[in-house]
C-alpha cells in the first residue's frame, strides 16, 4: 500500500528523472558545440537550485518562510573559498563547509525557533544581514571586494579526477552532487521524521498531543536546510573563482525563495526547475534590456495567480494519477 | 504557402549572413556595467562617455578601418552577476575587450575572468588601490585614478598651502570611510602634517555636536572628512551652527561634497577642498570640445566617470593601430607605457601595474561651485608601484 506522500515524492523522483534526462542531453550539445557559457550557466542555475532546495525543505514541509537562507550559503561559499585557497582540496573544502554550516545551523536554530511565523521570517533575515555586514566590513575576508583568487581545483573521484574548470566535466559532477542532496532530502521527507514535519506545517499546536515534541523536528529540519545551502554555497567560488558580500544578501535569499514558489513548494524537484527558468531567463532577458526585473517580477506575479502551486506543483498531480492507475491490482 | 516560407527563408539566411559579415568587421568592445541598481547613475555616465567616444572615433574611419561595436550587458553592480554577464561577453558575444565595471569587487572578479579567457579588462570607475596594488592582475588596466592619487594630490596641497598644518580627522564608520581616513593621513603625515586625533562616527549620523567638543579641544587648522551625502549636509552645516568652521579648512573625500549635495549645505562648504582626477572647469582644448559635445548629445554635464569611460576609448584606438591587431597579448604590450590625450590631459599608462598616470586638481568651492585651484603632475600623485606579479 503506497500513501499519498510517498506517491507524490515517487511523482517528484519522476520529475527529476525528466530533469536529469534533459541535463544530459544539454551536457552532450554543449560539449559537442564547445560552448563555455551555457554549461557554466547551467552549473550555477543547479548550484542555486541546491540553495532552493534547502529553501523549500523549511517552506514547503516545515512551514517556516526562511528569508535568511543566503547566510548558510554565503558561510559554505567564503570557507569553501578560505579552505581552497589554503589546500586545493574538493574534499576538505566539503568536509569543512559541511561541518561548519551544520554547527552554525544548529546555533542559528536555536535563535530562530524560538519563535513563529512571521517573527520567524524577520529574525532569519535579520540574521542574514548581520552576518552579510560583518563580512562586508572585515578586511581578512576581503570586506566590500570579497575574495579573489580561489583556484580551479582537481576533484579526485578516486578512479579519475574532474577539473572545476571543465564546463561540462563540473557541470555534471555538480547534477550528480545535487542529485545526492535531493536523494537525501526525499528520503528524510518520506521517513516517520518528514511526516512529522508536514505535520508540524498542517498543525503546530496539536503535535504534543500526538506524543511528539516540536522542538526537536523544527530543529532538525533547519539543520539540514542550513547544510545543504552550505554545500551548495562550496560550490559557487569552484566555479566561478570568488567570493563576495552580495552572495549573503537578502537579494540571494529572496531569489531562493522567489524560485521554490515559482517551481513548485513542497515538491522538491520544482527548487531545480525553478532555478534552471528562473537562470536562463534572467541571463537572456537581462542582455535585451535593463528593466530584466520588471519582466521577472511580472512572470513572478503570474505564476503566482495563475499557477498558486509553482509549475510543477500543478504538473505533479497528473503524475500521480497516473503512478496511482499503474499502483492498483 | 510554400513561397511564403521560402520567403522568410531567404530572408531568414540573408539576415545571418549580414550580421556575420558585420560582426567580421567590427570590433567589439564589451560593457558589463551597472544599468540598473544602486550605480545605475554611474553606469549611465560609463555609457554616455563610451558612446560619444566610439561615435567620434567610427566617423573617422573606426580603428585601423574597423567600426567599433559596444555590447552592453547589466552587471547590477552585484559581482556575482557582473563576473557571469562577463562570460557571456567573452564567450558567446565573442568581444575583442571588456570594460564598464563599477564597483571594485566587481572589477576585481571580472579581472579574474577576463584572465581566464585570456582577454583584457579596464575600468574607468573603481578606485580601490588594490585593484592596480597587491591584486593586480597582468589583464586589467585602469585608466581612471585611484584612490591614493585623490589623497596624494590634496596632502601636496596642503602641504604648499599649509606647512605643517594640525589635522583633524572625522570618518564614517565603515571599512571604505576608515581606508580612505587611513589613506589621507599617511600621505599627509607624509608632507609633513602632523595629525591630532581621528572619530568616526556611525553611517548616517543625525547629531554630529558629540564629537564638536573633542575638535575643539584638540585645536585644528585642518579638519578631513570621509563622510558622504546627507552625511555631509548634517556635519557640516552642524558645524557651522557651532562655529568651529572659523578658521578651518575643510577637506574631504571627492565623494564628500557632489553636485547632488552642494545646494543642501549651502554656505558651509564654501572653502571646501577636495583631490580629483577630472573638472568640467579644466582649460583646454580637448575638454572644451569634449563638454560641448557631451552636453550636446546628453543634455547633462560629464563627470569623472564619464570623462574616463571617453578616453577609454581613444587609448585602446591608440594601443590597438600601435600593435596593428586586437590580440590580447599584442594588445598588452602596446597598452604598457601608452600616452594618448583625453579631456583631462595626457595620460600615461605604467608599465608596472597597469595604472594611468595623469594630472590631478585640487577643487574648491567658492561662491557655491568648484572651482580648480591647484594642479599636482601625474608623477607626484601616482605613488610607488606596489604590483609585484609582473
Amino acid at each position: 500500500m503506497v500513501d499519498a506522500l510517498t506517491r507524490s515524492m515517487r511523482a517528484s523522483h519522476l520529475l527529476l528523472a525528466i530533469l536529469v534526462a534533459a541535463s544530459l542531453v544539454v551536457a552532450a550539445i554543449g560539449a559537442a558545440l564547445g560552448d563555455i557559457f551555457y554549461l557554466r550557466l547551467a552549473t550555477e542555475a543547479l548550484i542555486f537550485g541546491g540553495l532552493a532546495i534547502s529553501v523549500d525543505i523549511l517552506l514547503g514541509y516545515t512551514g517556516l518562510l526562511s528569508l535568511g537562507q543566503a547566510l548558510y550559503f554565503g558561510l559554505g561559499a567564503y570557507l569553501s573559498a578560505l579552505v581552497l585557497m589554503v589546500v586545493p582540496s574538493f574534499w576538505a573544502a566539503i568536509a569543512a563547509t559541511t561541518l561548519a554550516s551544520a554547527v552554525a545551523g544548529l546555533i542559528g536554530g536555536f535563535i530562530v525557533n524560538r519563535v513563529r511565523g512571521v517573527y520567524f521570517a524577520l529574525i532569519t533575515f535579520g540574521m542574514a544581514q548581520v552576518a552579510a555586514k560583518i563580512v562586508y566590513n572585515t578586511r581578512a575576508l576581503g570586506a566590500s571586494d570579497g575574495l579573489i583568487g580561489v583556484p580551479v581545483i582537481d576533484i579526485n573521484l578516486g578512479v579519475t579526477s574532474i577539473s572545476s574548470g571543465s564546463p561540462v566535466g563540473f557541470f555534471l559532477f555538480v547534477l550528480a552532487l545535487i542529485v545526492v542532496m535531493y536523494a537525501l532530502a526525499a528520503y528524510l521527507l518520506d521517513t516517520p521524521f518528514g511526516r512529522l514535519l508536514i505535520a508540524l506545517r498542517a498543525n503546530e499546536a496539536r503535535i504534543p498531543f500526538l506524543g511528539y515534541r516540536t522542538m526537536t523536528p523544527r530543529l532538525a529540519a533547519y539543520v539540514v536546510a542550513a547544510v545543504i545551502a552550505g554545500v551548495s554555497g562550496a560550490l559557487y567560488p569552484m566555479l566561478r573563482g570568488f567570493v563576495s558580500p552580495e552572495l549573503m544578501y537578502f537579494e540571494t535569499s529572496g531569489n531562493a525563495v522567489i524560485t521554490v514558489v515559482t517551481g513548485g513548494t513542497g515538491t522538491l524537484v520544482g527548487a531545480l526547475y525553478g532555478s534552471a527558468l528562473l537562470t536562463l531567463l534572467k541571463s537572456v532577458i537581462g542582455s535585451f534590456t535593463p528593466h530584466h526585473l520588471i519582466v521577472i517580477g511580472i512572470l513572478f506575479m503570474g505564476a503566482v495567480i495563475f499557477l498558486p502551486k509553482g509549475i510543477m506543483g500543478s504538473i505533479r498531480p497528473a503524475i500521480e494519477r497516473m503512478l496511482a492507475r499503474g499502483e492498483k491490482p | 504557402m510554400k513561397t511564403t516560407r521560402t520567403i522568410l527563408l531567404a530572408a531568414l539566411l540573408s539576415a545571418t549572413a549580414l550580421s556575420t559579415a558585420y560582426a567580421a568587421d567590427t570590433i567589439k568592445i564589451g560593457v558589463d556595467t551597472p544599468l540598473s541598481g544602486t550605480y545605475a547613475g554611474i553606469g549611465q555616465q560609463v555609457k554616455w562617455g563610451l558612446e560619444l567616444a566610439t561615435k567620434e572615433v567610427n566617423a573617422k574611419g573606426g580603428i585601423m578601418g574597423r567600426q567599433i561595436e559596444l555590447i552592453y550587458e547589466d552587471s547590477e553592480a552585484n559581482p556575482a552577476v557582473a563576473v557571469q554577464k562577463a562570460e557571456k561577453l567573452f564567450e558567446v558575444s565573442k568581444v575583442d575587450f571588456l570594460t564598464g565595471t563599477v564597483n571594485s569587487g566587481a572589477t576585481l572578479a571580472v579581472g579574474q575572468v577576463a584572465e581566464r579567457a585570456k582577454k583584457l579588462l579596464a575600468t574607468t570607475v573603481s578606485f580601490a588601490d588594490s585593484i592596480t596594488g597587491e591584486k593586480c592582475s597582468p589583464n586589467v588596466f585602469r585608466v581612471n585614478a585611484k584612490a591614493g592619487q585623490q589623497s596624494t594630490a590634496l596632502a601636496a596641497w596642503l602641504a604648499k598651502e599649509k606647512p605643517k598644518a594640525k589635522v583633524f580627522f572625522l570618518g564614517p564608520d565603515y571599512l571604505m570611510g576608515r581606508s580612505t581616513v587611513s589613506a589621507f593621513k599617511e600621505a599627509a603625515e607624509k608632507v609633513g602634517a602632523k595629525s591630532l586625533g581621528e572619530v568616526y562616527a556611525p553611517l548616517g549620523s543625525k547629531d554630529y555636536s558629540q564629537y564638536f567638543g573633542q575638535i575643539r579641544a584638540a585645536q585644528p587648522q585642518v579638519l578631513y572628512t570621509s563622510v558622504a551625502g546627507n552625511d555631509t549636509v548634517r556635519l557640516f552645516t552642524q558645524m557651522q551652527e557651532f562655529g568651529l568652521l572659523k578658521n578651518l579648512t575643510l577637506l574631504g573625500a571627492s565623494g564628500t561634497v557632489t553636485s547632488q549635495n552642494i545646494a543642501a549645505i549651502g554656505k558651509a562648504a564654501e572653502g571646501f577642498a577636495t583631490g580629483v582626477g577630472y573638472s568640467t572647469e579644466i582649460d583646454n582644448p580637448v575638454n572644451k570640445a569634449f563638454v560641448a559635445a557631451f552636453k550636446a548629445a546628453n543634455k547633462a554635464d560629464p563627470d569623472l566617470y564619464g570623462t574616463d569611460s571617453y578616453g577609454l576609448i581613444y587609448a585602446y584606438k591608440a594601443a590597438v593601430e600601435k600593435a596593428k591587431s586586437t590580440d590580447t597579448d599584442k594588445v598588452r604590450t602596446a597598452l604598457r607605457g601608452l600616452t594618448w590625450s583625453t579631456p583631462q590631459g595626457e595620460k600615461t599608462i605604467r608599465a608596472g601595474d597597469h595604472q594611468a598616470m595623469q594630472t590631478m586638481y585640487v577643487v574648491q568651492v567658492t561662491n557655491g561651485q568648484f572651482k580648480i585651484i591647484s594642479k599636482v603632475s601625474g608623477e607626484d600623485a601616482i605613488g610607488p608601484d606596489t604590483c609585484t606579479r609582473f
